[in-house]
């Protein structure tokens, strides 16, 4: 029994270990947590362990940045974080960009408009960006009149939400009196709307007052109510 | 950076709104028309090489690919950020319960070893000395 023992340890002896033939007497830097003990041999011989146990592992170096500190505030984002989670996003794209003219709200799959196309095929380019010539020009010589159906879309421009900021560029270079005429038109229009909106609202306010000066007069010459205090009046 | 972007997102603009009045011009074409498209088609052209010039500007500008998507959808980008920052501060608050959780249970653990095995204890306190 006692030598099936001693043999297990001589199993164990440097030569044989993993780490080659160095001494396990040699110190040397420990991070992999192995127990260190010291064999008495002898009459009763033991086990005890002399080094520092597994336990004590080298702890981690502590990053100075963890998930323990709020990173929006550590990285300045409470502005943003308070500018998105209190309002309710609109969905629409034409939301984000109101100056954009066109339909915008469709998939850019249907028209061959997507951003994800232009990743993924990109355009020719590199090579210098040149006025056209007149005889280039001569190509953009244009028959006079309507364009035929196929090629002509609603431009449904989501006008009312066009910024002030952004009028300036409507009126640059000679504008084009036939939108100028729309614009001004819808802008009319919902002015001449509210104007309405603004009148009806007037009219339900009178209708109101009227009808709380009849329930006033009902109520004084009605016997309940004889101009007598209440009793919470009395009280008082 | 952001005055760079701000005169992309111009030039940008105003090429847009280049296009949008010579499409006006092309659907009920005039002939006395053709001067001005052709200074709106020069116009373009400028146009584009001023997006061209700004390029450099905004070289290290960064854009998910994912926003991308948001817009190919007809979706506002805005509700990406929104998503990201959600997403960002429940995970942030998912870790600092993970470790505020691991902090006391290590010190429970510490006080019920201490309990159970005192002398090993002070031993290990004594190796760690910080603990």
């Amino acid at each position: 029994m006692m030598g099936d023992q001693f043999r297990k340890v001589e199993q164990y002896s440097p030569k044989s270990s993993p780490r080659g033939a160095r001494s396990p007497v040699v110190s040397r830097q420990d991070s992999s947590g192995t127990l260190k003990t010291t064999i008495l041999l002898g009459k009763n011989p033991s086990i005890v362990p002399s080094g520092p146990f597994y336990l004590l592992k080298e702890p981690p170096v502590e990053s100075e940045l963890t998930g323990a500190t709020n990173l929006m505030t550590y990285y300045g984002l409470e502005h943003s974080y308070s500018k998105f989670s209190g309002k309710k996003l609109k969905e629409q794209l034409s939301s984000f960009l109101p100056t954009l003219p066109g339909v915008i709200d469709s998939p850019g799959l249907q028209d061959n408009s997507s951003l994800r196309s232009v990743i993924e095929k990109p355009p020719i380019g590199g090579k210098e960006l040149l006025p056209l010539t007149s005889v280039q020009l001569d190509g953009f010589r244009l028959h006079p009149g309507p364009l035929p159906e196929q090629y002509r879309y609603t431009n449904t421009v989501p006008i009312k939400k066009h910024k002030n900021k952004h009028k300036k560029h409507k009126h640059k270079e000679g504008g084009l009196p036939s939108q100028e005429t729309t614009i001004t038109d819808t802008a009319n229009d919902t002015h001449e709307k509210k104007h309405k909106k603004q009148k009806r609202h007037d009219e339900d306010k009178e209708r109101k007052k009227r009808k709380k000066e009849k329930k006033r007069k009902k109520q004084k010459h009605s016997p309940e109510h004889s101009g007598g205090l209440t009793p919470s009046q009395h009280s008082s | 950076m952001a005055s760079s972007l701000e005169n992309l997102e111009t030039q940008l603009e105003m090429f847009i709104e280049n296009v949008r009045q010579i499409h006006i011009i092309v659907s009920d074409f005039q002939p006395q028309s053709q001067n001005v498209l052709n200074q709106k088609l020069q116009a373009l052209v400028h146009g584009l090489q001023e997006v061209d010039k700004l390029k450099s500007h905004v070289q290290d500008v960064h854009v998910p690919l994912e926003v991308f998507d948001y817009i190919d959808q007809g979706r506002n980008p805005q509700l990406y950020t929104k998503d990201c920052i959600e997403k960002a501060l429940a995970k942030n608050e998912q870790v600092k319960g993970k470790i505020d959780a691991y902090r006391k249970f290590k010190a429970n653990m510490l006080v019920e070893l201490s309990r159970t095995f005192p002398n090993e204890l002070n031993k290990y306190r004594a190796l760690r000395g910080d603990e």
